[in-house]
């Protein structure tokens, strides 16, 4: 039975990655940034989407770098992205838990996502990165990852700057490096799989949940230094930045992001060793007044890369560290403890090989969450609870990658198996309803266009 | 044997020969410059194309004298396949390769 699953799976998504690739061609196949550069997407990524030198540099500048050097784009720098999936966990969710209206196994997502970009320069300095995405899932459409900028170039004490303002909506997204949570490994993953309950705020908490302006500047290709202020998009000047999302995450106040590091390139080998932290008062249960708990997120992270034309290799680490003070919510009830710590690390080891038949590669990744036990906010329940009142969840994720020499690597085939050591704070029946960490392995299969 | 098909074989011959010659090189090696290169380089080939100042170290001026020194051919050729520094690899053939070296050559070696 299982058997037949397969196969129609394996159909529907090679039928749809041909329907996509032959729409392409009417398309004329070019993302955005590479027409507007004329370089290919290799130049920015080494696969995509982690960043290159280049990319970083295209980034960093406002995403306005140009061969035309006018200053507007035309035609307007627009792109798109279609992501096909399936998904399979090693034991089925109940019925009850499944989410939205997947089935309780082996669902198929055509598709998981499906995205339009406004993504290059706007006019002259002024460049933006802006995605506005259709989740199949959810079946609804909101603005994505987006990060508007205005750069310049310049000498400070006889070195290179480059300096400028980032305007965007996810703390981490105007980052360069993949060790930050809004472009780090993995860059895509199941939406119906169950997923770890505890996560702290700067990794992906307030995606979409705020807008935040602030100042960056990049010296010599050495220290990079960023200051970024966000407040809630619930309502005020950044409300347009989470159109379609409902905002539960409401920041009280500002929250003060900031962001240090110190690159060395030599040749084909970049070193990267940063830190990055966010302190923010979020309001409980999606209230937008009265008290609020206090987060302090710290973190470290590093990145080497080595990147020829036909070898390029990375390995990507960070370390999260969250001080929580749930003063509200535990006033309300809604935690058993005021003071808790969350730490999540992370690394991950990448290798890809281009040859003329495709580039084909892939990641070695492990993943750890921990932190101090809540048996009010870690409460048992089917799937998602936890039965000793830990968030703790650790495994490793194998994925490998395939690119087709076609239409310029726009394409790429992922199949990506996620095994947990510990979900919820335990291995086996981590949520007091009889499930292990095992039964939420899980094996995912995405077709992934550009175009 | 029909004349016609005399004047085939020749055009066909002519035409070959056009396409591989330093003058199609030359041409072509201009276009991918122009499309690939110009960008950081410049399309005077100085080092100050419209994205030059977003780099440090500055892209390579190809007008100095400097810049010639000891191997170029084969500099160019590694610096195109894998990439130096904040410059991507780009992908290009090995026929597209030497078509740009020969433009580079003719057009800006002092």
């Amino acid at each position: 039975m299982l058997g037949k699953r397969y196969i129609l799976t394996m159909f529907t998504l090679v039928v749809a990655a041909a329907i996509i690739t032959l729409g392409l061609k009417e398309a004329q196949a070019v993302p955005s940034f590479a027409r507007q550069t004329g370089m290919n997407c290799m130049s920015c990524h080494t696969v995509w989407p982690e960043l290159t030198p280049f990319g970083r540099t295209f980034k960093l500048t406002g995403y306005t770098l140009s061969k035309s050097g006018k200053k507007y784009q035309f035609p307007p720098p627009i792109a798109g992205l279609f992501q096909a999936s399936f998904t399979h966990t090693n034991r089925r969710q109940p019925d009850a838990t499944a989410p939205f209206n997947s089935s309780a196994n082996d669902n198929v997502n055509l598709p998981q996502q499906a995205s339009v970009f406004y993504a290059g320069k706007i006019y002259d300095k002024f460049g933006t990165f802006m995605q506005f995405t259709f989740d199949g899932v959810s079946n609804a459409f909101f603005v994505d990852n987006t990060d508007f900028r205005v750069a310049n170039t310049g000498k400070l004490a006889g070195k290179h700057l480059v300096y400028g303002i980032s305007f965007n909506n996810n703390p981490t997204v105007q980052d360069v490096w993949n060790s930050t949570p809004a472009w780090g490994f993995p860059y895509a993953s199941s939406s119906v799989a169950p997923g770890p309950a505890a996560a702290t705020v700067i990794d992906g908490g307030l995606g979409s949940q705020v807008g935040g302006a602030g100042l960056y500047a990049y010296w010599n290709n050495l220290v990079y230094a960023e200051v970024n202020f966000y407040r809630t998009a619930a309502n005020s000047y950044p409300q347009f930045l989470s159109a379609g999302t409902h905002v539960d995450s409401v920041v009280d106040g500002v929250a003060p992001y900031w962001r240090l590091y110190l690159q060395h390139q030599k040749g084909k080998h970049t070193f990267m060793l940063g830190h990055y932290g966010l302190v923010s008062n979020i309001f409980p249960g999606g209230q937008t007044r009265g008290s609020s708990d206090h987060f302090t997120d710290i973190a470290f992270d590093a990145q080497y890369q080595y990147i020829t034309h036909k070898h390029k290799f990375s390995i990507e680490a960070t370390w999260i560290h969250e001080i929580q003070d749930w003063s509200a919510s535990f006033a309300l009830g809604d935690t058993g403890a005021r003071y808790n710590n969350l730490d999540t690390a992370r690394f991950n080891i990448n290798y890809f090989y281009w040859s003329k038949y495709g580039t084909i590669g892939g990641t070695v990744a492990y993943f750890n969450t921990f932190g101090g036990r809540d048996r009010v906010l870690y409460a048992p329940d089917p799937v998602g609870g936890s039965r000793n009142g830990l968030p703790n969840s650790s495994g490793v994720i194998l994925q490998a990658e395939y690119l087709p020499p076609i239409w310029e690597r726009r394409t790429k085939i992922v199949v990506q198996y996620t095994i947990y050591n510990q979900f919820n704070g335990a291995s086996s029946n981590y949520d007091g309803f009889g499930r292990s960490a095992g039964d939420n392995n899980t094996l995912y299969v995405l077709i992934w266009q550009m175009f | 044997m029909p004349k016609w098909i005399n004047w085939f074989i020749i055009t066909i011959f002519l035409g070959y020969a056009l396409a591989v010659s330093p003058v199609a090189a030359f041409a072509q090696g201009q276009q991918i410059f122009n499309d690939r290169c110009a960008m950081c380089h410049g399309q005077d080939g100085k080092g100050n194309g419209p994205a030059a100042a977003s780099f440090s170290p500055a892209p390579a001026d190809f007008t100095s004298p400097g810049f010639w020194q000891g191997n170029v051919g084969q500099k160019i050729t590694n610096t195109i396949e894998n990439g130096h520094g904040p410059m991507p690899a780009i992908s290009l053939s090995s026929n597209h390769i030497k078509a740009v070296i020969a433009y580079i050559t003719k057009s800006f070696k002092p």
